[in-house]
């Protein structure tokens, strides 16, 4: 008796609000990944970065999260029409060249304070914009509708943060931790890094727990100041090793 | 069908609540009574007597001149405060709002809510009644007292001693039923739907099945009007922009409250200028997904605004969203992934440049 009730209350919701006001677990669709081409695919456990859900990169300076995130930005510019990064300071676009962006696809937007990055994120998730790449804090009130928006239109958003906000862990589907475990030198030069990523949250698949990777730069005469990631090269020379 | 019905004055009535408590009839000069009040009815005074008959019944009652448009809007208010509690509503110019309670989970709430909001639309407290049916809900609402719920499980036990003047029939089919000793609507039940058909036509088989209890009549479901608008008008003509935005922005502000409050949400939108000269300007345009927040509209609103050059002081402002469709549609698609275009992000971009200024950047090879 309880369980026709209940069918009656369920179908008198969908004539009203719409077939999917009120949809069952088992009825959703799987979540669509977004095969990038790097190493990410195999951690995420469902073969590509997960669509219509915000990702994490956490961890400390110099472990590798951002190298990772242009490169995942550059496969972006590549796969979507509109690949964006919503920059609250410190971005530099030409870091990006050597990975060998499509440029007319990429757009950056300075957010000068969190409220703006949180309202120009939900805005472009809500218009449907392929990927979003949010290096900027974003005020709890928005991440609601970002969620929302880019479960929609399936936009990826991959967020860089040393350390996120309970809110924005909360937020993610999936985050991995970068921790460096060494410098790689070669000939008293710095040719790049070894950092470990360990998937700390996983609401897409089973947590694959962590997997090491390796960074380098190019090889060659360099000066110190000129010792910035050549990304062409690094995307080559990104591996991974369970 | 578990039914509530809560009774309030006649409409006519609500729109006069400094009357309340006094006799009052509502009616032409040489026309017939439309509604009156408790107070008047106890004079006698009923509705569809001549006005001359009910003057003489109760002199000292104000007499008032029926407002037909203002009892429509009346009926529009007290049906969108009702809407969102059920699946179907109706409310009637005589004071009787019905709730189809079927399928709602948790029914004692939302008869506490039609109770609040009754009160609040109208002034007074409703008396409510829950029935299997429409007609013994309203009989139970007419037993129960102002703000109470009188509860109905079994409506053939509960409408057998009432009175057969309760059925919807007119006065030569109520003497008749009168003389065949049909007095009650228990003595109307006990008579098969054929005999009482062959005396009093098809009338008389409704009333039967009536006095049974098993309501052959069906609630006609109030439906929110598909369209909405929210106007300011100026004292003084206004030329400055900002001060444009501003009321701009409580107009979205009010038409998202609205938009909220039915469900709703519009993909067409349109502004207006009034000018002085009663001259108008207008702009609309039609957007992919329904717009229903107050920033949403106001977004779309804000860039018209921004960049008008109205040729004179603007008058009067209107907002007006002539299609309203249900925010269900809205989310028909809230599980399908890939359903943006560039020409969208585009134009989201262009939104967040006019908003931010200068903060979007697309960078090119050197």
């Amino acid at each position: 008796m309880q369980a026709q009730n209940l069918e009656v209350a369920i179908d008198s919701i969908r004539v009203r609000f719409g077939s999917q006001a009120l949809t069952r677990a088992a009825e959703l669709p799987p979540t669509q990944p977004w095969s990038s081409g790097t190493p990410v695919d195999h951690l995420t456990g469902i073969g590509g970065l997960p669509r219509g859900r915000v990702a994490l990169f956490t961890g400390n300076g110099t472990s590798g999260k951002l190298t990772l995130a242009l490169a995942l930005l550059a496969s972006a510019t590549r796969a979507f029409a509109h690949a964006v990064v919503i920059d609250g300071g410190g971005f530099d676009p030409w870091t990006l060249t050597s990975f060998s962006p499509e440029p007319g696809a990429l757009t950056v937007v300075r957010a000068p304070a969190p409220e703006i990055a949180g309202e120009v994120a939900t805005t472009l998730a809500r218009a449907g914009a392929g990927f979003l790449l949010l290096m900027s804090e974003v005020p709890e009130h928005w991440l609601g509708p970002l969620e929302s928006d880019a479960n929609r239109s399936g936009t990826v958003i991959v967020g860089v943060v040393d350390t996120p906000s309970r809110a924005l862990a909360h937020a993610s589907s999936f985050s991995l931790g970068f921790s460096r475990s060494e410098w790689i030198w070669d000939r008293g030069q710095l040719v790049g890094l070894r950092t470990s990523a360990r998937c700390v949250k996983n609401r897409v698949a089973p947590p694959l727990g962590e997997t090491e990777l390796e960074i380098c730069y190019r090889l060659g005469a360099q000066s110190v100041t000129e010792a910035s990631p050549r990304v062409s090269e690094i995307e080559q020379c990104v591996s991974a090793a369970v | 069908m578990r039914v509530c019905c809560g009774l309030i004055s006649h409409l006519e009535l609500a729109r006069r609540p400094d009357l309340y408590g006094t006799p009052v009839i509502f009616g032409r000069w040489d026309e017939h009574v439309v509604a009156a009040s408790d107070e008047a009815q106890a004079f006698g005074v009923l509705a569809g007597m001549a006005l001359r008959q009910a003057e003489h019944l109760c002199p000292q009652a104000t007499f008032v001149l029926p407002d037909e448009e203002a009892v429509v809007r009346i009926r529009e208010l007290v049906s969108s405060a009702l809407y969102d509690l059920a699946p179907i509503v109706e409310v009637r110019d005589e004071g009787i709002a019905w709730l189809d309670l079927r399928g709602v989970v948790n029914p004692g709430q939302s008869i506490r809510a039609a109770r609040h909001r009754l009160l609040k639309a109208i002034g007074r407290e409703p008396r409510l009644g829950l029935a299997p049916g429409p007609f013994s809900a309203r009989l139970a609402a007419a037993r129960a007292r102002p703000g109470r719920l009188l509860r109905i499980a079994d409506a053939r036990e509960f409408l057998a001693p009432l009175p057969s003047r309760e059925l919807p029939l007119d006065a030569e089919q109520r003497e008749r039923l009168d003389l065949l000793g049909l007095r009650t609507l228990g003595a109307v039940a006990a008579i098969g739907p054929r005999e009482l058909e062959s005396q009093l036509g098809r009338d008389g088989r409704h009333a039967v099945l009536l006095a049974r209890g098993l309501e052959p009549d069906q609630l006609e479901p109030w439906r929110p009007p598909l369209f909405t608008s929210a106007h300011r008008q100026f004292g003084e003509p206004v030329e400055d922009r900002e001060a444009l935005l501003f009321v701009a922005r409580a107009l979205c502000g009010d038409l998202a409250d609205e938009l909220g409050l039915r469900g709703a949400g519009a993909k067409h939108v349109r502004v207006r200028l009034v000018f002085e000269s009663t001259q108008t300007e207008k702009r609309e345009s039609i957007v992919r997904h329904p717009l229903s927040s107050t920033a949403e509209l106001f977004g779309l609103v804000r860039s018209w605004i921004k960049e008008w050059k109205p040729r004179a002081p603007i008058a009067e402002l209107w907002i007006e969203l002539p299609v309203l469709e249900a925010a269900g549609r809205r989310q028909l698609r809230l599980w399908a992934g890939g359903d943006g275009s560039s020409e969208e992000v585009l134009a989201a971009l262009e939104r967040i440049q006019e908003r931010f200024g200068d903060v979007v950047w697309h960078p090119r090879p050197a």
